[in-house]
């Protein structure tokens, strides 16, 4: 039963990425719906990584502290500084752990 | 050699290459994923073919959970298809770079169309060609061998790992998608989206909404097509009258 419940999620998640790549849908976006869809990578990105900062354990985030929100800070300014996506990670990570685990 | 051939392996190359960081960042998610379905009694097979097949995140997540409940079939699948809702915008807003393809091309960078490879081709010039298709797809499944192999070792490791979600590990991914996104935001109108999407998910997850992330992004991409508009109209009211003179 599992199999099965697993081979129609995967039908249902390969539909949800190829259904807008099928060029037979009658659809045709014109250049205003074109220009409203370019907004989508920053818009659902931001909505992908500020929850996992601000809500933890299905609250807000109030502390100035917290080493999520610290870190957050030190990965937006070294991307601003840097726009490399590995100095990011890599200082962002590291003042991480130190808030969290050594301070 | 020829030229074009050494030029499609060259580009194949740096797409595998340069969706590394995201396959970093999702280390623990992935162990956590295939691990998980060990501990809630999934034979190995199934738990290979969740990212396998399924190759999700969060559907992958809650689905293993679900499951192992006796969930009804239904609610399932239901959750599963919310989730993955957001792949429609991903879909509209490369509809018309990649419709034009042969359709095995298309079946496959859909197949890989994840939430990384979205990020990673959010260029205007992304996806636009055959050589950046090639970049796009061998990033794409850089990032499904990268998923699959975090998995394989969740499932190996399985009940001998610790509770991987309370160790904040799930920091990383959000420190990819901020360099992703921070250095992005070029214009009024992106800044707009940015903010409103900030603040809309957090509340709306705080609501416990499954849609919570695409009614976000839906909310904020208006705000940031109307702040678009009101530039242009305020560029032309300042413009015109010198123009005149």
């Amino acid at each position: 039963m599992t199999l099965l419940i697993i081979l129609m999620m995967a039908v249902i998640t390969f539909i949800t990425r190829y259904l807008f790549l099928h060029p037979r849908l009658p659809i045709k976006l014109g250049p205003k719906v074109s220009c409203f869809l370019n907004f989508s990578a920053p818009a659902v990105l931001t909505a992908i990584w500020v929850p996992i900062i601000f809500v933890q354990d299905e609250r807000l985030v109030t502390s100035v502290f917290d080493p999520y929100l610290i870190a957050t800070m030190s990965a937006i300014l070294v991307s601003i500084i840097t726009k490399n996506i590995y100095w990011t990670i890599l200082i962002s990570v590291t003042a991480f752990t130190m808030v969290r685990y050594v301070l | 050699m020829s030229l074009k051939k050494q030029a499609t392996k060259k580009m194949a190359f740096k797409g595998f290459v340069d969706m590394l960081p995201l396959n970093l960042a999702v280390i623990p998610w992935g162990i956590l994923c295939g691990s998980l379905a060990i501990q809630r009694d999934f034979s190995v097979l199934e738990a290979l073919l969740m990212p396998l097949l399924v190759f999700a995140g969060a559907a992958q997540l809650i689905a293993t959970e679900l499951i192992a409940s006796n969930t009804p079939l239904a609610t399932i699948l239901f959750t599963v298809f919310i989730i993955s809702s957001r792949h429609f915008l991903y879909g509209l807003a490369l509809r018309d770079k990649l419709k034009a393809l042969p359709l095995t091309k298309r079946l496959s960078i859909a197949f890989v169309l994840t939430d990384e490879l979205f990020a990673l081709s959010t260029k205007k010039k992304s996806l636009r060609g055959r050589l950046r298709i090639t970049y796009g797809f061998s990033a794409g499944l850089s990032f499904y061998f990268g998923w699959l192999l975090w998995n394989i070792i969740g499932i190996i490791a399985g009940s001998f790992l610790p509770d991987l979600t309370t160790m904040g590990l799930d920091f990383a991914i959000a420190a990819t998608f901020i360099a992703l996104v921070i250095p992005s935001i070029t214009t009024l109108p992106t800044l707009v989206t940015v903010i409103v999407a900030a603040i809309l998910s957090v509340i709306f997850k705080l609501w416990h909404w499954q849609l919570d992330l695409v009614v976000a992004s839906l909310i904020a991409m208006c705000c940031g097509y109307v702040a678009l508009q009101l530039q242009i109209k305020f560029k032309n009211a300042v413009t015109k009258p010198r123009s005149i003179l």
